[in-house]
């Protein structure tokens, strides 16, 4: 009897959780969906009070943005950025961290110097960054926009301690068979930190995807401006209640998206782990 | 053994005895990148910050004239701050309701992986997206958050939300919770799940209530866990560049300004980098108080033990 009331009182308490949990999800989707739906039916100024399900849906406002922006030029601009800011990392990251769980001279000042720039939050260093990519000759270029995130401290601490967890014995093996450090790293270090990469991989991708204010301080030109840019320049031209806007933003947000939900788990881990950005 | 020829035997031999310069080599690529964009830059704040600086001419020594004006004289500034600061002190309320899903979604659960998706979603999603998104929502005339507020009967008329100097700092926040809610919970839902089910088990052994197992062992444990969403809280504050950018550029007036806007419109606005540069030192400097301040009250070991 005693058991029958636990196990019925932990069913209500799974209840009340649904209770709380379903409206709150709900809370949580209603953006997405007044997104998805207002692309579908381009529902403007004069349709008050707004409707709740789409009404005629059709597919005319993706087709309008198509033609009324570079959809493409954007989506290859955000492509090859991140494709630089997530290659360079994965190298500069790996290379940097096998230096570090490897040990050598010198080694205190680096991991102290390491530290401190972890400190110097990127919004500080705006101005300056500017400066130094204009006597660089790098405004306007996509590696302009890539530069600066093509590193992260975060990660080179995860890929030291990922390459400190193999054994120290397999190394010197390898080395004694007269594998040379670089091909070390590539072909027993990397393969078993996959974790590590996929962190660092997916953390590269999200900050140079996602990331607005230093494009907008490079791209000089229309034919230069990644996705959230064209986005941002559209949401300038044209009114907040055309049905195009909302296309674009749909466009926009798949790719990123279905990364997401590709790679779900390594998004979450890795999302967590660069929580506070390096 | 001395310290030293121990650490020597740390050091792997091939390594770095015969190459000493293969390290660095190695690192130098990925130091460039910090000390091009983070160091260099900081350093230059500095410098600037006590410069007369111009596009046309050779800069000149300021002294502290720049800080003069910052701190006597900007009244955009003041506000910016106060936004700055009512922004950061509108998160605890997130970190709140992030805990409360956390804890609900700590114990097995029918569609618990669902949730967890459905709740995180948001946050990797483009910050202009999401600014657009609530543009949308908050439209004064057919938003639909007028629209329901309207229709409840909360209020007679619809709300001027990005328009009026009361309610759009609001309205930026609102976007800025529902897009970092899922980052919380998952920083604390991972808390929650390496808290040892034994300890709970043995307080409730002893007769431990719910409440005080939540008081007495949940919540000391969740300290660090708590801390790293304070820091994540601070860092957002000083990041709040693209919602407000988008949604309100500022507006109206300044009612909705930060810090980073705000600096972001003397540089590259007015072309007035030396103050600027004043600007940023000041939000560093202010930034760093914070981070320290978070710190000490998190027991003095912040992201220790994960090399963080």
């Amino acid at each position: 009897m005693a058991g029958d009331a636990a196990l019925s009182r932990r069913g209500i308490a799974k209840w009340l959780a649904h209770l709380a949990l379903l409206p709150a999800s709900a809370l949580m989707l209603i953006p997405f969906y007044w997104l998805l739906k207002t692309s579908l039916t381009g529902e403007n100024l004069f349709v008050y009070p707004p409707r709740v399900w789409p009404d005629d849906p059709n597919l005319f406002h993706f087709v309008d943005v198509w033609y009324a922006v570079p959809f493409i030029r954007y989506l290859w601009n955000s492509v090859l950025v991140s494709a630089l800011a997530v290659v360079s990392n994965v190298v500069l990251n790996a290379m940097a961290g096998y230096a570090l769980a490897q040990g050598f001279r010198g080694q205190r000042g680096i991991v102290l110097l390491l530290l401190s720039s972890m400190m110097i939050p990127f919004q500080v260093t705006v101005v300056p960054a500017y400066l130094i990519t204009r006597e660089l000759g790098l405004l306007n270029s996509h590696l302009g926009m890539a530069l600066p995130l093509s590193s992260t401290i975060v990660c080179i601490f995860l890929f030291k301690a990922s390459f400190s967890a193999i054994p120290r014995s397999l190394t010197e093996a390898a080395r004694i068979d007269g594998m040379s450090e670089w091909r070390i790293i590539r072909e027993i270090h990397l393969p078993l930190s996959k974790a590590a990469v996929a962190t660092n991989v997916v953390l590269a991708f999200v900050w140079s995807w996602n990331s607005f204010l230093w494009p907008l301080l490079v791209a000089r030109d229309q034919q230069m401006q990644t996705l959230p840019l064209g986005l941002a320049a559209f949401l300038s031209v044209v009114e907040d209640t055309s049905g195009a806007l909302y296309a674009f933003c749909v466009m926009v947000l798949m790719p990123g998206l279905l990364v997401f939900l590709m790679a779900q788990r390594h998004f979450i881990a890795g999302l967590t782990a660069g929580a506070t950005k390096g | 053994m001395t310290a030293a020829t121990r650490k020597m035997q740390r050091v792997s031999t091939a390594f770095s005895r015969y190459r000493p310069w293969l390290p660095w080599v190695m690192l130098a690529p990925a130091l460039a990148i910090f000390i091009a964009y983070r160091l260099a830059p900081l350093f230059w704040n500095m410098v600037l910050s006590v410069q007369h600086w111009s596009m046309f001419q050779a800069p000149t020594f300021a002294g502290l004239y720049h800080y003069r004006e910052l701190f006597l004289y900007d009244d955009t500034l003041r506000q910016s701050f106060e936004n700055t600061l009512i922004y950061l002190a509108s998160s605890p309320i997130a970190i709140a309701i992030a805990f409360a899903l956390a804890l609900l979604l700590d114990r097995p659960l029918r569609a618990r992986g669902l949730y967890r998706a459905i709740f995180f979603i948001s946050y990797p999603v483009m910050t202009v997206v999401v600014a657009v998104i609530w543009l949308w929502l908050f439209h004064e005339k057919v938003g639909l958050v007028n629209h329901v507020l309207l229709s409840t009967g909360i209020v007679g008329k619809p709300l001027h939300f990005l328009q009026d100097d009361q309610l759009a700092l609001g309205a930026v926040i609102v976007a800025s919770m529902w897009q970092v809610i899922g980052l919380y919970m998952i920083i604390l839902l991972t808390g929650l799940q390496s808290i040892p089910a034994t300890l709970k088990q043995a307080a409730a052994s002893d007769g431990a209530g719910p409440w005080q197992r939540f008081r007495h062992i949940t919540l000391p444990l969740m300290r660090p866990s708590i801390f790293l969403c304070v820091v994540v809280a601070i860092v957002n504050s000083f990041a709040a560049f693209d919602l407000v950018y988008v949604m309100t550029d500022g507006g109206p007036g300044h009612a909705s300004e930060m810090m980073i806007t705000y600096i972001y419109d003397v540089a590259f606005s007015l072309g007035r980098f030396d103050y600027a540069a004043a600007l940023t030192i000041f939000n560093f400097a202010f930034f760093m108080m914070l981070a320290w301040f978070a710190n000490r009250m998190a027991g003095g070991d912040a992201g220790g033990g994960d090399g963080r």
